[in-house]
């Protein structure tokens, strides 16, 4: 069991320094740096270079972020706030994403289950419907909503059919209107609910037929929390998986969405080279990524005693 | 919080007179005019800032922070006096030490302020007294308040001229005009208040600058009337805003042209006949009618410029003379390509920027163009990082499309000397340098407007860039906004005399 935490965890730290090395080599093999973006910038490169660090080697510098952060010291931003310390920036932004993708993931996992539940073993054309619903991309279902929801609130209000919403007009409005709009299509486009509910429905198919619970029924018990708990482990390997999708998805939305999350700033960070800025929340997404796992790990262990026998092996 | 206090005392017991929201692409990352680089930081500085001088309504130079200013006989020095009674947003006096601290923090080469070049032609400036300091010249000045539109900053605030961009001014800032700064938002946006002991008055109570980073919703946000100012329209939502009743269009004219520019480090370009050739393959009002309207142009000025040299005629699209051009050039045509000397196939990269509105059109029109005549034609879309580092620095550029845009001085100097600092297409002729010399240091105003219209005509014949139009611009608003005038570069100079109903 021991070893088996120890993987979980060195397998996780592994993935966040290769997250941040990935970000760092991506940025620098983009054209340009952030000196290029400040107009007479070129007249005080040598300067501005040792100040952010882009005077040392790649291997240098990524070894230098890695020890920051293994400090709490995520630096400071250079060009996207520059000056404002980066766990600044994207602090309470990061928690806010952090909000919406639970959100989003909550909702994704009780509606497959929910649908799954209902349509298992069944001919359903609800499989169908969904394939049509979830098929388009999170970025598009974000444009038709907010422009069907705006075109036909305007419409209503020039009527008089109603008053003006607080919320009105999408994006622009402050609300969490945006923010429910963001984690319904997270949880929904992409191929999300569709994916997720086919291996949730695969995984409860197998689970129904399976020794135990013929046994359970067989007993005249109560097969309702046998099946539930069986459940658990796939379906904690599916959201962990679906959890990296989520976040590449969030960035996205909240461009669209103009929602102020980590996403939004590492878009633009990356943009204006802002290296700590886009490194730091590199550094969230990937702790998401590796937290998700590890979490999928744990149930897995915890309810599959078959899981916890090889650990122990 | 001591911001907010601030303009807490500052908007009490004033009339609330509704609240003016308009919309930016990208919120500004700096509010401190030393290191203004996009026109939404420039827009927002001048709703914040203030300059020794400002424009007029008729575009005449017009005392804002300076009371009087005095040339000297041998115009190389000016003594200025400040206005009485002037205050910073927090409540300290405006004093000379502020006019010395801005002119030196631009001058400083460690601050690398982006307005640096605003103040060359000052040699130094010294505190005289407790209202006045003295500049001097490089060299003989006409009318420096021209030049004197530059935001003063309150040197209070720093501890040397040597400023940084991270310096927390940069959020935090505290100017003299007309709406203090009170808040950097979660969302991007920027809220100011009235200032109400400005001595500009300003009507409206509030104004907020929203990031509305996809233009496809700016006008749609308009006409929702969750914005009350569109800055700029874009031609295809001309319409359905021109049809809204509850929507007034004003001409928003930036002294900005744009250009095809030839990389004259390029061994194929350097010749004048094949820039020519490239010149008249190209049918430039076809360029423009897909994107707009506007006029079209022979020279590095607007028309209505008195520097526009009306007697230049422009480049005609003529295939016919361009093909007699490469052939003299040592290029022959195969039917379908024109081919070098070497046996290479005559090839040119159009780059552009991804984030300048409708080049992209232009790129692709004048691509077809070009090959329709057997010149392959490649296009690249670049971000403005890429386009810093392959045209500005690795000049690793053919042709390029973009456009420059100009205060009222409309100096080109740096576009054409060629020791300009943006002369980036390598451009390099005696007679010109010698002509934008002159014109920069000339006190006769009619002396200056000869000097550049032969400027005008001799970098059209010399083609460094191909000059193509100046696009027709507007700005909406809603008509809940009353008094509105524009101005053609800043757009908020005026906006203290603007109500909303």
């Amino acid at each position: 069991m021991v070893r088996r935490v120890v993987r979980i965890v060195v397998s996780a730290a592994l993935t966040v320094a290769g997250a941040v090395g990935l970000v760092l080599l991506m940025m620098a093999l983009a054209p340009g740096d952030p000196i290029d973006l400040i107009p007479g910038g070129e007249a005080i490169r040598p300067q501005l270079e040792a100040e952010w660090g882009l005077d040392q080697p790649l291997v240098v510098r990524w070894l230098q972020t890695l020890g920051r952060m293994a400090r709490g010291d995520l630096g400071t931003s250079i060009s996207y706030r520059p000056g404002a310390p980066v766990l600044e920036v994207i602090g309470a932004a990061s928690v806010r994403s952090l909000g919406w993708l639970l959100a989003a993931l909550l909702l994704a996992a009780t509606q497959s289950v929910a649908l799954a539940w209902y349509t298992a073993g069944r001919s359903s054309w609800i499989r169908g419907l969904l394939r049509w619903v979830s098929v388009a991309p999170v970025f598009l279902l974000a444009h038709l909503s907010v422009h069907s929801i705006n075109t036909i609130t305007f419409w209503g209000m020039n009527l008089s059919y109603w008053g003006r919403p607080e919320w009105f007009a999408l994006p622009d409005q402050p609300s969490s209107v945006r923010a429910v709009l963001a984690v319904v299509l997270l949880a929904v486009g992409s191929g999300a609910v569709t994916e997720l509910h086919l291996e949730v429905e695969s995984a409860l198919t197998r689970i129904r037929a399976s020794g135990y619970v013929d046994a359970a029924r067989a007993r005249g018990s109560s097969t309702f929390r046998l099946v539930a708990w069986n459940l658990l482990p796939p379906l904690a390997s599916l959201l962990a998986n679906r959890a990296a999708f989520f976040a590449g998805g969030l960035v996205v939305l909240e461009r669209v969405l103009l929602l102020n999350g980590a996403g939004s700033i590492l878009w633009q960070s990356a943009l204006s080279h802002d290296y700590p800025v886009a490194m730091g929340v590199a550094l969230l997404a990937a702790i998401w990524v590796a937290g998700a796992r590890s979490l999928a790990d744990f149930t897995r262990t915890a309810v599959d005693p078959r899981m916890r026998e090889s650990a122990s092996w | 919080m001591l911001n907010a206090l601030l303009g807490f005392a500052l908007t009490i017991g004033t009339a609330q007179a509704g609240s003016l929201r308009y919309a930016e692409d990208h919120a500004p990352a700096i509010v401190n005019p030393l290191f203004s680089t996009t026109m939404s930081e420039a827009r927002l500085n001048e709703l914040v800032f203030e300059g020794l001088f400002s424009d007029d309504r008729e575009l005449r130079s017009a005392p804002r922070l300076a009371q009087r200013i005095e040339l000297a006989e041998d115009k190389l020095s000016a003594t200025l006096w400040l206005k009485d009674g002037l205050h910073w947003h927090d409540g300290k006096p405006v004093v000379p030490d502020d006019v010395v601290f801005t002119i030196n923090a631009m001058k400083n080469r460690y601050t690398a302020s982006t307005e640096g070049a605003r103040v060359t032609w000052i040699d130094k400036v010294e505190k005289v007294d407790e209202n006045s300091v003295i500049m001097y010249f490089t060299g003989p000045e006409v009318a420096p308040q021209d030049k004197l539109h530059f935001k003063i900053l309150p040197a209070h605030r720093f501890d040397g001229t040597t400023v940084k961009r991270s310096d927390p001014f940069r959020t935090k800032p505290i100017g003299t005009g007309p709406w203090v700064m009170m808040s950097f938002n979660d969302d991007n946006s920027v809220s100011l208040q009235q200032n109400s002991f400005s001595p500009s008055s300003p009507k409206i109570s509030e104004v907020v600058m929203r990031e509305v980073s996809d233009k496809n919703y700016q006008a749609k946000l308009l006409i929702y009337q969750s914005l009350e100012a569109l800055v700029r329209v874009l031609p295809r939502d001309l319409a359905a805003l021109q049809n809204d009743r509850r929507i007034e269009l004003y001409p928003y004219q930036t002294n900005s042209w744009w250009y095809v520019g030839f990389n004259q480090k390029d061994a194929r370009l350097k010749y004048v006949r094949v820039r020519r050739a490239i010149s008249l393959m190209t049918d430039v009002p076809n360029l423009l009618a897909p994107i707009g309207t506007g006029d079209t142009l022979t020279g590095p000025f607007v028309r209505s410029s008195p520097y526009y040299n009306h007697k230049v005629s422009a480049w005609p699209h003529a295939p016919d003379a361009a093909a007699d051009l490469l052939v003299e050039a040592g290029y022959t045509f195969n039917g379908r390509h024109w081919m070098g000397s070497d046996g290479k196939e005559l090839s040119i990269r159009i780059a552009t920027l991804q984030n300048l509105e409708t080049a992209q059109d232009v790129v692709i029109n004048m691509q077809s163009q070009l090959q329709n005549r057997g010149i392959t034609v490649e296009v690249d879309f670049l971000t403005i990082a890429e386009w810093k580092e392959r045209v500005w620095r690795r000049k690793d550029f053919d042709l390029v499309l973009s456009q420059w845009s100009f205060d009222r001085n409309e100096d080109v100097y740096e576009h054409f000397h060629s020791k300009g600092a943006r002369n980036f297409v390598g451009y390099s002729n005696e007679n010109v340098d010698k002509l934008l010399e002159d014109a920069r240091l000339a006190d006769d105003p009619q002396l200056k407007k000869n000097l550049l219209r032969e400027v005008h005509a001799i970098v059209h014949n010399d083609l460094p860039m191909r000059f193509l139009w100046t696009l027709d611009s507007y700005s909406a608003l809603s008509v809940k906004v009353k008094n509105v005038e524009i101005h053609p570069f800043y757009f908020f100079t005026w906006t203290p005399d603007w109500s909303v109903e």
